[in-house]
């Protein structure tokens, strides 16, 4: 199994202007220091509450966003710096499907040429050939051939997301980002969505990196979850040991707080307090002052680094110290 | 007990340039005193149609009630005049609605639009002993003691350091405070009926659980009759007593909440349930709803669910299905169970 994407470092900062003549105030950190790996044919889940900056990972990845810093190794080829030309062809192989179908899909074409335009831009294909290649596209995805003439508007959103997905698939990539790929969606329809992109990942090979903040969604879909708060990885594992030993007070409290459509489930409930804020002291773990667990006294002036505290689990918390013992944690 | 709510065989209409819209086919619905009722079901529906019929605010023409009465506390609402409508509202009903953003005025601080509908709600409500008795306060004291009440308002919801953030603006408050802003206002009224459409779907979960917490607690010191609107079942099963489960403009099935979920009897409602992802479904096993919802404008024939049905008959294509009692306190409109059961 090879490592399809990984992510060193990544940080991306937005400057807040102010003051006279406009100047660099501040640094929004909407990613800071995240560093993942995803392997070949396998889905990472991207979770996070608004804010989080899972988005912003998912457009640096494209490099729709330019990352401040940090580096993004594509099928182990820097891709951070690359220049106009091989970006255009790194294009073809990861893709992206977008959160709001509707404002996705542009309303003045029809969708014969939404999918039919990234053939005549990576692969110069017009004409019959183009054609032939869309209407297989939109069988694959569920789409009818009497389809191929309308406008995004005459359909429903589920159907919407099938056209976007029939565009993304296009190009034959082998990554594609998903960002909130169903949460426009009603829950009948979102089960629809979410096999056809199992099947199609059985089907062509594909590796998902799967942005959502839907628990359940995520444990469904994905092999493994990455958690994030405020930019920052709180919290790696497998899907299975996320959801049943999860270690990090933060993902305790996500997951108490799905809504499981089961009245009989006891557990306990674990409510944080406040909200996400960016406002938090930059010094210490930025979920401190909404942590329910136990407080030490480093909490709130070492910021905890991202430690294996189990087999594959890392975890960012004073609470769980790595496996070998003896480790960065300790030192002041 | 007699029904603090009921809305029968409501019927309404919107009249399109594309013909007229059947957006709810006769809804009934019952809630009583102290209820806390669900009402589910996806886009489209006519969760919310079915809701704001009662405050009345939908907006006629397009909309045309053409048959149904709705009977609050004994009284028929569809009967009365806008005036008197404007004192029902007042006195006895609040709302919050999805969208905290664009419910609040951006260029108000949070005092002055929690102090008006304070002062509204005792002007129009009448329930608060109002300004005529006794002794005429000036318009500054009644507006200091609507002060007070406004931070006692934000006391009750949640939000800290009231009587300081009183003074500050929208923008200042994140999402799941300015909801709670929200719940404050339609509480300044004492209302007796309190109706959320989709009050958590634009917070995040964390956030989402808070407000849920704060809505059973309400329930529970207010006494209040909550109308729920989702389409998240798990919000249900987590904040309510009973559920009614609406599809394409009726209501299909009706029951406690443990019952709908453990004894879902409707066709409709066992799809919806085994959409949601839940534990312990692996890989490949989610079970969607084939099909897509229905066109108001020329809705199917008989039950309206019949073309995404797979238990369908050959009735099921003809005739409407009436609801049917399957079990305690459960009915169900479908023709797989017997009228007798």
């Amino acid at each position: 199994m090879s490592r399809l994407l990984e992510i060193n470092h990544l940080k991306k900062y937005f400057p807040i202007r102010g003051g006279l003549l406009n100047r660099r105030v501040a640094d929004f950190r909407a990613v800071d220091d995240v560093s993942f790996t995803l392997q070949e044919g396998k889905t990472l889940g991207l979770v996070g509450e608004s804010g989080s900056g899972k988005t912003t990972i998912g457009k640096c990845i494209l490099r729709l966003l330019e990352p401040t810093s940090g580096q993004i190794l594509y099928d182990g080829q820097d891709i951070t710096h690359i220049k106009a030309r091989e970006l255009r062809r790194l294009r073809s192989e990861i893709q992206m499907i977008y959160q709001a179908p509707a404002a996705s899909l542009n309303g003045r074409m029809t969708v014969g040429q939404i999918i039919g335009e990234p053939l005549w831009i990576h692969e110069k294909l017009r004409g019959d050939e183009a054609r032939d290649r869309v209407l297989e596209l939109m069988t694959v995805v569920g789409l009818k051939e009497e389809h191929y003439y309308r406008y995004p508007h005459e359909f429903s959103g589920g159907q919407q997301q099938r056209i976007g997905i029939a565009r993304a698939l296009a190009v034959q990539p082998r990554l594609i980002v998903l960002d909130e790929p169903t949460s426009a969606l009603d829950v009948s329809v979102q089960a629809q969505i979410l096999n056809l992109l199992q099947d199609l990942q059985d089907q062509f090979d594909l590796t998902y990196l799967f942005i959502s903040h839907d628990l359940g969604v995520v444990r469904y879909m994905c092999d493994e979850v990455a958690l994030l708060y405020l930019g920052k990885i709180v919290e790696v594992a497998k899907t299975e040991v996320i959801f049943e030993e999860p270690k990090h007070p933060y993902t305790q409290a996500l997951i108490s707080a799905i809504p499981e459509p089961d009245p009989d489930l006891q557990r306990e409930e674990i409510i944080i307090r406040g909200d996400l804020s960016h406002a938090f002291p930059q010094k210490g773990c930025p979920f401190a002052p909404r942590c329910h667990a136990e407080k030490l006294a480093s909490c709130d002036s070492v910021l905890p680094p991202l430690l294996e505290a189990d087999r594959g689990h890392l975890v960012a918390c004073h609470l769980h110290p790595a496996l070998s013992a003896s480790s960065a944690s300790e030192s002041p | 007990m007699a029904d603090l709510l009921n809305i029968e065989d409501l019927h309404l209409e919107f009249h399109t340039y594309d013909g007229v819209a059947k957006v709810l086919a006769g809804v009934d619905l019952k809630m009583q005193r102290g209820d806390v009722l669900g009402l589910v079901g996806e886009t489209g529906c006519g969760k919310s149609m079915t809701a704001l019929s009662v405050p009345r605010l939908i907006p006629m023409p397009p909309g045309k009630i053409t048959e149904g009465r709705v009977t609050f506390d004994g009284e028929d609402i569809l009967s009365k005049s806008e005036g008197e409508m404007e004192t029902f509202r007042a006195s006895h009903l609040g709302m919050i609605f999805q969208d905290p953003v664009t419910n609040l005025n951006p260029l108000f601080t949070i005092r002055e639009q929690l102090v008006d509908s304070v002062l509204y709600q005792q002007a129009r409500g009448q329930k608060v002993p109002g300004r005529w008795k006794g002794f005429m306060p000036s318009v500054r004291q009644l507006r200091a003691e609507a002060q007070e009440r406004a931070v006692e308002l934000m006391r009750l919801t949640g939000i800290p350091d009231g009587d300081k953030r009183i003074f500050e603006y929208p923008h200042q408050f994140s999402g799941g405070m300015r909801q709670r802003v929200l719940i404050a206002m339609a509480l300044a009224g004492d209302p007796d009926l309190l109706i959320a459409d989709e009050p958590t779907t634009a917070l995040d979960v964390t956030i989402q659980a808070q407000i849920l917490r704060l809505i059973r607690s309400l329930v529970k010191q207010l006494g209040l009759t909550v109308l729920l609107i989702t389409h998240n079942l798990g919000v249900v099963a987590r904040s309510c007593e009973r559920v009614a489960v609406m599809y394409s403009g009726r209501v299909v099935e009706e029951s406690p909440v443990r019952e709908l979920f453990k004894n879902p009897k409707h066709p409709y409602t066992r799809g919806l349930i085994n959409a949601v992802p839940q534990k312990d479904v692996s890989r490949g096993g989610l079970i969607g709803i084939p099909g897509m919802i229905p066109n108001l404008i020329d809705p199917p024939a008989g039950c309206r669910f019949h073309p995404r049905c797979e238990q369908a008959m050959e009735i099921c294509r003809r005739q409407v299905p009436a609801a049917i009692a399957v079990g305690a306190e459960h009915k169900a409109s479908c023709f797989l169970y017997p009228e007798d059961a």
